[in-house]
């Protein structure tokens, strides 16, 4: 090893394993530790190790916000808009403020401010209360009157754009920027509803369009999707003299606090934001939200804590969606399937915010020189979007594979090879020849070729998502003298099972097992963590965590090697134990050699650093490497042509994410991906009544989510792609998991039925519509 | 987020007087809200629930539905309420050994039979099989449903030693799982039944 | 929801006596919560409490039919039939060793139906008396038309599961499934009153149509509890019941057929009695269908055929017209698998 200054030289191994790695060098800071071998060479990581908290989680034991009671906590329930829009003239909360049980009333809507006192989607909070049981707010909610005057309103993505239609916000009114993980375009026209568009752009592709020797133009739209967490969204907010403490159902314990901070004017030391068991996210609980401020400020009227936790049709209504869009796709290609231009018009609704465009799939994905897209938010009177599973490039990733897969049907290329010829990627080269091989694409027929009633077809589609990281990602490791070891951070489990992997990591490094670790996530007394979403929490913390386990080894090695009369840089830590690298027989437990530290406990506080070599792209705390994440996947799927209905019989997928830490977690997340994929394709959309603007299928009944019952076999590998970024090289894997699916089915679904699907969901009305045996809805 | 929502500045701050009489935490700790002057006794009723082996003798409204008592005054928090309308079936109990959705049931009419929460499915520190090999194959995720799957699973062990895994996912049909972990659910279900088969 | 008195009865016609009816009761905004002796009685409640939750119904008092005795037998009559106890579960329904020999149809209605959790508490009485699933029905916040209100939301809005029969005034599905099968079968159902007396009527005249009364589903009196189903001989019958859903996990079913078949020694249809749910307001009997099938032996083309006359009448919706093609088809099916049986 090379040092110079900060920097020292290391070798790497770089590369897919089993495919080739070849040696390539990084600059690393001085302090880390050595590259990590190959998995197969690693004593933990890389290993099925269950979940530490499976066993509370089995038992009922982990306790999720929504079981969090302190003595004396108050219900808090919110009054909502019934109309989709409405000037709210008056609020009367006399008759609730007489109601003894009524303890808070905090308003959501500012009556003084003729241009906010507007609600523009039915759901939308108007006020909340806190009361001393459910059942006494929920009557006191009763209790309020508000004046309504509705307004025109509009729902429908197409009609929004219509000049004539109602508009959503007066000029100059519209949002010009997001909260949260997604951060739309500033400084963008509204016309209208209309607004945008946020271009990009690369060659001149009206010239490419020109210059293809094959045109293939298409419409596809992707409908709204609710992330159907199965713990609703909620907190429970305790203000006190002494500090506010927040348990909230949250992605992103750190930001939660310091938007609290901000909210109520408090410093950070006086905000914790705690999360133990954490009922799902999907990107819907990044943000303190409305909610949020609203149970806090009950808190600090009511001077008791209080718990605000939705109700599922509130869920539905009103914790964000995935947003619908409908895309314009023209692609150019020549006559053996290589694209000259790909251009791309996306309208997308996310209701009444911000952010409901196709991603950079399109842009990013294929060879291609000439480039544009054009990506236009629709305002309509309906409940905000959110960021969702891999947020634009699941609905982008369904226009495009889906065009790609119309042009190897129009130049005669088998899907698989015009990949091959586009597709820059060695990575998903080597995922497509193992998936191909799995499902059987040798077998794969002309389009509609069975006979029979069930016609079976065989897809397959590709998932580009960036690598995220964040740097402001920090963790504490300490080693106690009688041989335990403890990580902490605000780094919260929302099901992903960090914890494991984080003890993986530090076990790998001081020798031990991963059940020796004690992990403690999920509080911001702890140091700040990065948030879980954009899949970047094994990629942000699993690296200072090596770090500062391998600086705390360094210093108990210089405790140890005097007794072991070695060198420090003679010493090992393996198998629970301290040894001579040179004398394993010359050794102490890793116990004996923590006795030796001459205070309680070491302690070494790390935080992310740069990826080795540098990132892509910086934004803020925010951070892409350099290698995208990626994976293709293969459906098999049975569709019955005279009901319409498609059976997805089989998935393959074939996933990477940098250094798989964890296989048993990561097939679970992948099954995670792959069935949110297929009931995005087939089943889930939300239905707006047109006529009054209201969510009709509000509830887990009328909305459908895949059940038991629809699981495929799904075959899961993940690649070992090692790059040499970082001091554990290991990224995510829970959005690339979900982009592809609703594409491979589709393309499964034309090659089974020989009729193409352009919108989802692929529901039996869709499926009998296409083949033409019943009209769409007139 | 809408515009016309929230700032500080916007909270009109409203002191809500409360009379210092009945307790809000004797309220809270019964789940028996008075609300308005309630009928005498029919409306209210003084029960003994079998839980888990052990008498829980409790006051509850007759609306208040089982799976809000066990939550609520029996402080056992492991059956979680997911959509409230039993369509989802976080909320499973066995009752008499039979799962079934405890949202779905006013707990006075529970009677004497006998209720299971997942509390109730180890012994003491002896984890259920089912449970041993839902750790082990990773049969969870944000761990929300796992409770009442946990109970659907190990219901369909004593009724059928030798589950296929279309047994297995007919059984757990009601539930819903966002998180994606039916397939870890099955595979660890089946793996059960072979543990117990030895 | 509102809390309510709950009592327990001790015989039938205490139950009958407390048996206020939940349609009527709905036609109030508030769900007859100002009423203080509106009373309902409670078999598995899982419709009860679905619409109580919602706001729609409010009783003042539930009484619960748990315990009363005679209500949950299954056992044969002397005519060779099966009486049913309205208590029965769906569970145990789907599980009788009589029921799925001699009427395999209806076990499998009754099995396929909702969930494990919900079959083992959903009774059959129950489940024959539930309200409608629509969605504008269940929502309180929409005033329609079989609620007291003065408008239809499904007929100009989503209707993508409603009818496709009978769909002028309202465009509700009957939502049992269990019905289908039992109409198909000819199932009588028994109903008695406070003072004991008791009536039969044939279960698909037990139905009422929007035509006849929007307001309500059923004949169902004040002060009338459905005590058993009755279900004629089956020996020799051949039957198939046959659903089909978005979802095969728990979900309601875009279309369900029950076909029951007498054949005579050599394969002609004697008799023929195809019903079809989830298309219509009420059971609807297909009888083009049956027509088809009299006195000719069943085979895929005769079967196709009767599949398409099942959907004579139909005027679908502007979002339902998919259920023409699925109903012809599953009748087809249901047909050809009866006919195997």
């Amino acid at each position: 090893m090379a040092e110079s200054g900060a920097m020292r030289t290391e070798t790497f191994p770089v590369g897919v394993v089993g495919v080739g790695l070849a040696d390539e060098t990084r600059q690393i800071p001085a302090g880390e530790p050595p590259p990590l071998p190959p998995n197969a060479e690693l004593a933990v990581i890389g290993k099925p190790h269950p979940r530490l908290n499976g066993r509370d989680k089995v038992t009922g034991a982990i306790r999720f916000t929504v079981d969090v009671a302190p003595q004396g906590m108050l219900f808090a329930r919110i009054l909502r808009s019934p109309h989709p829009h409405a000037e709210v003239r008056a609020i009367d909360t006399s008759a609730a403020e007489r109601d003894p049980q009524v303890r808070a009333i905090v308003h959501a809507i500012a009556l003084d401010d003729p241009a906010h006192a507007v609600v523009r989607y039915v759901g939308q909070p108007v006020l909340a209360l806190a009361a001393t049981s459910m059942s006494a707010a929920e009557e006191a909610l009763r209790l309020v009157r508000v004046d309504y005057r509705p307004r025109p309103f509009v729902v429908d993505l197409d009609e929004a754009q219509r000049p004539e239609s109602a508009k959503v916000y007066d000029a100059g009114a519209a949002p010009g920027s997001s909260s949260g993980e997604l951060a739309a375009q500033a400084g963008l026209p509204v016309e209208g509803n209309v607004r945008g568009p946020a271009r990009a752009s690369r060659g001149d592709v009206a010239r490419g369009l020109a210059a293809a020797d094959v045109l293939v133009e298409g419409e596809y739209r992707t409908q709204v999707q609710t992330h159907c967490c199965m713990e609703p969204h909620g907190l429970v907010a305790d203000w006190r003299p002494d500090g506010l403490t927040v348990h909230f159902s949250t992605q992103f314990t750190a930001g939660v606090r310091r938007e609290l901070a901000n909210a109520f004017d408090l410093p950070l030391d006086k905000v914790r934001v705690v999360v133990d068991g954490m009922g799902g996210g999907f990107g819907s609980k990044s943000t303190l939200g409305n909610y949020g401020r609203l149970a806090v400020a009950l808190s600090r009227q009511a001077g008791a804590p209080v718990r605000l936790t939705l109700t599922r049709p509130e869920e539905q209504m009103d914790s964000g969606n995935r947003p619908a869009t409908h895309q314009r796709i023209r692609l150019g290609a020549r006559r053996d399937g290589t694209l000259t231009a790909i251009s791309v018009e996306s309208h997308g609704t996310a209701g009444v915010g911000l952010n409901a465009g196709v991603g950079n799939f399109a842009q990013s994905i294929y060879d291609c020189p000439n480039f544009a897209s054009a990506q236009y938010d629709v305002f309509t009177h309906a409940g905000p979007g959110s960021a969702m599973r891999a947020p634009g490039n699941t609905p982008g990733a369904w226009g495009l594979e889906t065009a790609i897969d119309e042009l190897a049907e129009r130049v005669g290329v088998d899907p698989l090879a015009l990949r091959a010829r586009i597709d820059p990627s060695p990575v998903r080269r080597e995922e497509r020849r193992i998936g191909a091989e799995k499902i059987g694409w040798a077998r794969r027929h002309a389009a509609g070729a069975d006979s029979g009633p069930i016609k079976r077809g065989v897809g397959m589609a590709q998932s580009l998502w960036g690598a995220n990281v964040q740097t402001a990602s920090s963790i504490e490791v300490r080693i106690l003298r009688d041989g335990s070891v403890e990580a902490l951070s605000s780094v919260q489990d929302i099901g992903s099972g960090i914890g494991v992997v984080i003890a993986q990591t530090i076990a790998e490094t001081l020798g031990l097992r991963p059940e020796q670790i004690a992990v403690r996530v999920g509080d911001t007394n702890y140091p700040p963590g990065p948030p879980s979403h954009g899949s970047r929490t094994t990629a942000s913390i699993t690296p200072p965590a090596r770090v500062a386990a391998w600086k705390l080894l360094r210093q108990l090695f210089a405790e140890a090697a005097p007794a072991l009369d070695a060198a420090s840089s003679d010493l090992v830590a393996r198998g629970g134990r301290i040894e001579r690298r040179s004398v394993p027989t010359r050794g102490m437990s890793f116990a004996e050699a923590a006795s030796l530290i001459k205070g309680d406990m070491l302690s070494a506080t790390e935080t992310r650093s740069e990826d080795y070599g540098g990132f892509r792209r910086t934004m803020g705390e925010a951070a892409l490497a350099q290698q995208d994440l990626g994976g293709v996947q293969f459906a098999e799927v049975a569709v019955d042509v005279e009901t319409g209905i498609v059976r997805v019989e089989t998935i393959v997928a074939v996933q990477d994410c940098g250094r798989p830490m964890n296989p048993l977690l990561l097939e679970s997340q992948i099954h995670g991906g792959v069935l949110m994929g297929l009931s995005y394709a087939l089943y889930e959309e939300r239905v707006l009544d047109r006529n009054a603007g209201r969510m009709v299928n509000a509830n887990l009944e009328a909305y459908k989510v895949a059940g038991p019952r629809e699981v495929p076999v799904i075959e899961v590998e993940v690649l070992e792609n090692l790059q040499g970024r970082s001091a554990t090289d290991a990224y995510g894997i829970a959005e690339p998991a979900n982009i592809a699916t609703a594409p491979a089915i589709g393309n499964a679904v034309y090659n089974a039925i020989g009729v193409r699907l352009r919108s989802l969901p692929m529901t039996p009305m869709a499926v009998l519509a296409a083949l033409g045996k019943a009209p769409t809805r007139s | 987020m809408a515009k016309g929502g929230w700032s500080r500045r916007d909270v009109l701050s409203r002191s809500v007087y409360a009379t210092a009489g009945v307790g809000a935490a004797q309220l809270i700790a019964s789940a028996a809200a008075a609300g308005t002057a309630a009928p005498p006794d029919a409306s209210a009723h003084d029960v003994v629930l079998h839980v888990n082996g052990i008498d829980r003798a409790v006051r509850i409204e007759s609306r208040a539905t089982l799976a809000e008592v066990l939550r609520g005054p029996l402080a056992l928090t492991g059956t979680k309420i997911g959509c409230n309308r039993g369509a989802c079936s976080a909320c499973t109990v066995w009752l008499d050994g039979t799962p079934i959705c405890s949202c779905m049931i006013f707990a006075v009419e529970v009677g004497a039979r006998a209720v299971t929460t997942i509390e109730g499915l180890a012994r003491g520190t002896e984890l259920h099989p089912v449970q041993e090999a839902f750790i082990a194959h990773d049969a969870m995720q944000c761990g929300f449903c796992t409770p009442g799957m946990a109970l659907s699973a190990a219901a369909l062990l004593e009724q059928n030693a030798k589950p296929t895994a279309e047994d297995v996912e007919r059984a757990i049909s009601g539930h819903v799982c966002r998180c994606g972990s039916y397939p870890h659910v099955v595979a660890a279900t089946l793996a059960a039944a072979e543990a117990r088969k030895g | 929801m509102r809390n309510f008195a709950f009592g327990r009865a001790r015989s039938i016609t205490q139950a009958a006596s407390s048996a206020g009816l939940v349609a009527e009761a709905m036609l109030a905004p508030d769900g007859g919560a100002r009423s203080q002796d509106f009373r309902v009685v409670k078999a598995g409640g899982i419709d009860l409490i679905d619409l109580m939750k919602e706001g729609l119904l409010a009783p003042a008092e539930v009484i619960s039919l748990a315990g009363a005795p005679g209500l949950d037998a299954i056992a044969p009559t002397p005519e060779g039939g099966l009486a049913i106890g309205p208590m029965v579960t769906l569970a145990r329904l789907a599980a009788d060793r009589m029921v799925g020999e001699r009427y395999p149809a209806l076990a499998e209605a009754a099995g396929e139906s909702a969930s494990p959790q919900i079959r083992a508490v959903a009774t059959i009485g129950g489940n024959l008396l539930q309200r409608p699933r629509c969605w504008y029905f269940r929502a309180v916040e929409f005033r329609c038309l079989r609620k007291g209100g003065g408008h239809c939301y499904a007929i100009s809005g989503e209707n993508r599961y409603h009818a496709i029969f009978d769909n002028r005034f309202c465009a509700v599905v009957h939502p049992s499934t269990s019905a289908t099968a039992l109409v198909a079968l000819g199932a009588e159902i028994e109903l008695t009153g406070p003072d004991g007396a008791t009536r039969r009527v044939a279960l698909e005249d037990f139905f009422v149509g929007p035509d006849t009364d929007v307001q309500r589903e059923n004949d169902l009196k004040a002060g009338e509890l459905l005590t058993a189903v009755l279900l004629p001989r089956a020996a020799g019958l051949r039957m198939k019941q046959m659903k089909l859903a978005q979802k095969e996990s728990f979900d309601w079913p875009l279309a369900d057929v029950a076909v029951v078949l007498d054949l005579a020694p050599d394969g002609a249809c004697k008799r023929a009695s195809i019903v079809l749910g989830a298309a219509a307001p009420t059971p609807w009997r297909a009888r083009a269908a049956e027509a088809v099938l009299r006195g000719k032996v069943v085979e895929a083309a005769l079967a196709a055929e009767a599949g398409r006359a099942a959907l004579e009448g139909a005027t679908p919706l502007s979002g339902n017209a998919y259920k023409a093609p699925m109903f012809e088809a599953l009748v087809k099916r249901a047909i050809l698998a009866a006919a195997a049986s």
